[in-house]
């Protein structure tokens, strides 16, 4: 799922004294720490490393290259004709409304949702059948929210045809699922002292739900709420690969065909777009006073600054009539959901996916994918990273605190890094996987690498300004104390501001390589590699037990190294 | 005492910010190894006279001399000389504190070390003797490799205090130290304060006259910016400190 956002309680707890004195932290075990942490690191990116060069040592596609000069060469020339650019603008609107009607349906699910996971709202024991529900509900979001938003698309498409709905729902479900985890993570996050008041005092729940956690965890939601837009409208760019419509089916089209000035075209208008919605939801957010999405990636949403943006506020009033304009625009309608043909098509499908069925093959095939899956993910994060290190710290407007203000030029140079920096990230991350692979297979041979390499430059973008804007809020008051007692500027920096500013890039790294796995679906429906690949080739023919096979398998894979990051995030922190 | 050479130089000292003047004509000299309070109400310019006296803030007016040498005009390698030999402890700490307590100790001699001995340290740091010898006379022999954030509040001020004595200075300014602070604790880390440099010079702000009295040798009160009483502890009377305190 693109940025996928947890919001992580913060459990550290203070142990008393005499606790510590039993849990003493030893220099070796402090050594010992970091040789694992370094192990940790090492271990799978040369094992990724040597799994990906194929046995000839034939990576580099070379009939491919003239393609990829050619794409380069139209660069200066896209096609700007009054007709395609009618096309394009449409093809805008399409993904707008898309984006925004996905946004809406999964805010329902995830509000619904967010009180099934919610512990406070449950702080009642209920009678045992209504446990059991929330149990199986709980697992059920689990569930949804594995599948990738292309790998719903592609299942919705098999029932529902090419219907708006698809591109609306494959949004709405996964994308519910997450928010649902993070609002009810938000809900027990809140004091609880109303919420248990008015139950004491005899309030039935729905009532006190929308008395007492409701107004308090608003502010929270709706910050949220355009986050997740945000991030909805670079996966309806992702669904155009399905033929949903909209930006990403007309890119991908164009791509196919091999009109490279197109190309250019549409993807400008998708770095713009993609530019002006991640500013309209940022001040909004800033206005009320939860910021970036910084703080919604690393659970830090308090004590968030706010800045106040009039603007941002009365746009924020065409939200309803904007949601009701899609609604007629896109003609979505629900009624495709409960028509005959649809009941039939569903029962006809969950009938042909079970019971489930080995690949031809059998297991080395899933196991396999499921290698070069993880091998991709490992690769593309290391891509990933070192994008970040090149590109973040010039993204970082580092806050220079008693320092001596620089010069007008230096200054000038700096401000200038940094908004080409900036730039450069919110290409990398605008421009979908789809279509960095796309690319990537016209210079490689098909494999885990050209998918590891898309996905690494669309993560990169993405980790790249998560970690900047994480560097931005890095304290810089250790820093000019150490500068205070005459310590030399670069070092004051380096053991001051280089700590915690590590401790991000691992945290962010860690959290986005949960969301790679899952991604590589992505970049594998377009050939690469992986698990994605066998998805989409056995949907092509109707196999449908081997489908279920590898979704079962890419559950796993999903949840298990969600678990690894989660487990490997709190020792980061310890 | 007299004799003593100077550590601290005022002569018609001012500050502001914007139109509000935080400190006006302020002439004052302290001499090493006295120990100074300085009192007076929030907002009565205490903390920007420390930030005046460690350099993190230039004068608006007059001229600040440490050490019996200007503050202003200096080449950046003079003045990073001249601030070696003055430790501050902030009333928000400044610890580091994702990392390591040594590491936050050792911070101490960043400024003495030169640039490789530096870098090792900092990717690789050792516990040696005087790190060591630091941490234990805090109290925290325990906590050599704990992680600054996990310690109490009280437990990263005394992480604080071992960096200040890695770094020797001459000149030891404190922000309000034992605002917080039971009376016994209080008196702990007053204690260890003045055994930063025994032969220094302390300037701590303070809102407990008590405390001065046992801890201090010479007391200043600050009242809207100006110097209202300069007087050895001794000859502090509770009328000046009434008048301190008072209303305006």
């Amino acid at each position: 799922m693109t940025d996928v956002l947890d919001v992580e309680v913060d459990d550290r707890e203070q142990p008393s004294p005499s606790d510590r004195a039993a849990t003493r932290v030893t220099g070796r075990r402090v050594a010992g720490r970091r040789v694992v942490g370094l192990l940790v690191v090492v271990v799978p990116v040369l094992w990724s490393l040597q799994r990906v060069v194929p046995d000839n040592g034939a990576i580099v596609n070379r009939g491919g290259l003239p393609l990829i000069g050619d794409l380069l060469g139209k660069a200066l020339q896209p096609r700007l004709d009054a007709e395609f650019l009618r096309l394009v603008l449409d093809a805008v609107g399409t993904t707008l409304a898309f984006a925004a009607l996905g946004t809406a349906g999964a805010l329902v699910i995830g509000v619904l949702g967010g009180l099934v996971l919610s512990d406070v709202a449950w702080s009642r024991r209920p009678p045992l059948p209504v446990r059991l529900l929330r149990l199986a509900l709980r697992g059920l979001l689990v569930a949804v929210r594995s599948i990738h938003e292309l790998v719903w698309a592609l299942l919705l498409v098999s029932v529902l045809g090419l219907d708006p709905l698809v591109a609306v729902l494959a949004i709405a479900l996964p994308f519910g699922a997450q928010t649902a985890q993070v609002f009810g993570d938000t809900f027990d996050g809140l004091p609880v002292g109303a919420f248990r008041a008015l139950r004491d005092a005899g309030t039935p729940a729905v009532p006190a739900v929308a008395f007492a956690l409701l107004p308090a965890a608003s502010p929270l939601m709706l910050s949220y709420s355009f986050y997740r837009f945000e991030c909805a409208v670079r996966s309806t760019v992702l669904l155009g690969a399905v033929g949903v419509g909209g930006l990403g089916q007309e890119l991908v089209v164009s791509l196919q065909s091999r009109n490279w000035d197109e190309v250019w075209t549409l993807i400008g208008g998708v770095v713009l777009l993609s530019a002006l919605v991640d500013l309209w939801s940022t001040r909004l957010r800033g206005d009320m006073a939860v910021a970036s999405c910084t703080d919604w990636s690393g659970g830090n949403t308090v004590g968030v600054r706010r800045t106040h943006s009039r603007w941002a506020r009365w746009s924020a009033i065409a939200v309803v009539p904007g949601l009701l304009a899609a609604w007629f625009a896109t003609g979505v309608s629900l009624s495709g959901l409960t028509d005959e043909r649809t009941v039939r098509l569903t029962g006809q499908l969950v009938d042909d996916m079970l019971p489930p069925a080995l690949p031809r093959g059998g297991w080395p095939v899933v196991t396999g994918a499921v290698l070069d899956t993880l091998a991709m993910a490992v690769l593309a994060m290391l891509i990933a990273v070192l994008i970040t290190l090149a590109v973040a710290p010039c993204a970082t407007a580092l806050r220079r605190g008693s320092q001596a203000p620089a010069s007008l030029p230096v200054r000038a140079a700096r401000g200038t890094a940094w908004a080409l920096a900036r730039v450069v990230l919110l290409v990398l991350r605008s421009v979908p996987p789809t279509v960095w692979a796309v690319i990537a297979l016209l210079a490689l041979f098909p494999g885990v690498l050209p998918g590891a390499l898309a996905l690494g430059v669309y993560t990169g973008g993405v980790l790249g300004r998560l970690v900047a804007e994480s560097w931005e809020s890095v304290n810089t008051s250790p820093r000019d104390a150490l500068a205070r007692t005459g310590v030399r500027g670069p070092i004051a920096t380096i053991a001051a501001v280089v700590p915690p500013s590590t401790q991000q890039l691992v945290t962010y790294s860690l959290y986005r390589f949960e969301i790679c796995v899952r991604e590589t679906a992505v970049v594998g429906i377009v050939g690469a590699a992986g698990l994605g690949r066998l998805l989409a080739e056995n949907l092509n023919f109707f196999r449908f037990p081997i489908v279920t096979t590898l979704l079962l398998a890419s559950f796993v894979v999903s949840v298990g190294s969600e678990l690894v990051s989660r487990r490997l995030r709190r020792a980061v922190r310890a | 005492m007299t004799s003593r050479p100077v550590a601290v130089r005022l002569q018609g000292v001012g500050r502001r910010f914007g139109t509000n003047p935080a400190l006006s004509g302020l002439d004052l000299t302290i001499r090493t190894g006295e120990r100074v309070a300085v009192l007076g109400a929030s907002g009565a310019g205490k903390s920007t006279l420390l930030a005046l006296l460690n350099g993190s803030l230039q004068p608006t007016e007059g001229e600040v001399e440490l050490f019996g040498g200007t503050t202003a005009r200096l080449r950046a390698r003079q003045r990073r000389e001249l601030q070696r030999r003055v430790g501050t402890i902030s009333q928000d700490l400044d610890l580091i504190e994702q990392v390591r307590v040594l590491h936050n100790v050792n911070a101490g001699r960043l400024g003495e070390w030169g640039t490789a001995r530096s870098l090792i340290s900092l990717a690789w740091p050792r516990p040696d003797d005087r790190a060591c010898a630091a941490v234990a006379s805090v109290g925290l022999e325990w906590a050599v490799h704990e992680r600054t954030e996990r310690l109490s509040g009280g437990e990263r001020q005394r992480v604080a205090i071992a960096r200040l004595l890695l770094q020797a200075p001459e000149l030891v300014l404190a922000d309000e130290p034992v605002a917080s602070l039971d009376p016994t604790r209080a008196a702990e880390i007053l204690g260890l304060l003045g055994a930063v440099n025994p032969v220094g010079t302390l300037v701590v702000t303070l809102h407990q006259p008590l405390l001065a009295r046992e801890h201090c040798t010479r007391a200043i009160g600050l009242r809207a910016g100006r110097l209202v009483f300069d007087e050895p502890i001794e000859r502090l009377s509770t009328e000046q400190l009434d008048e301190l305190y008072a209303r305006a």
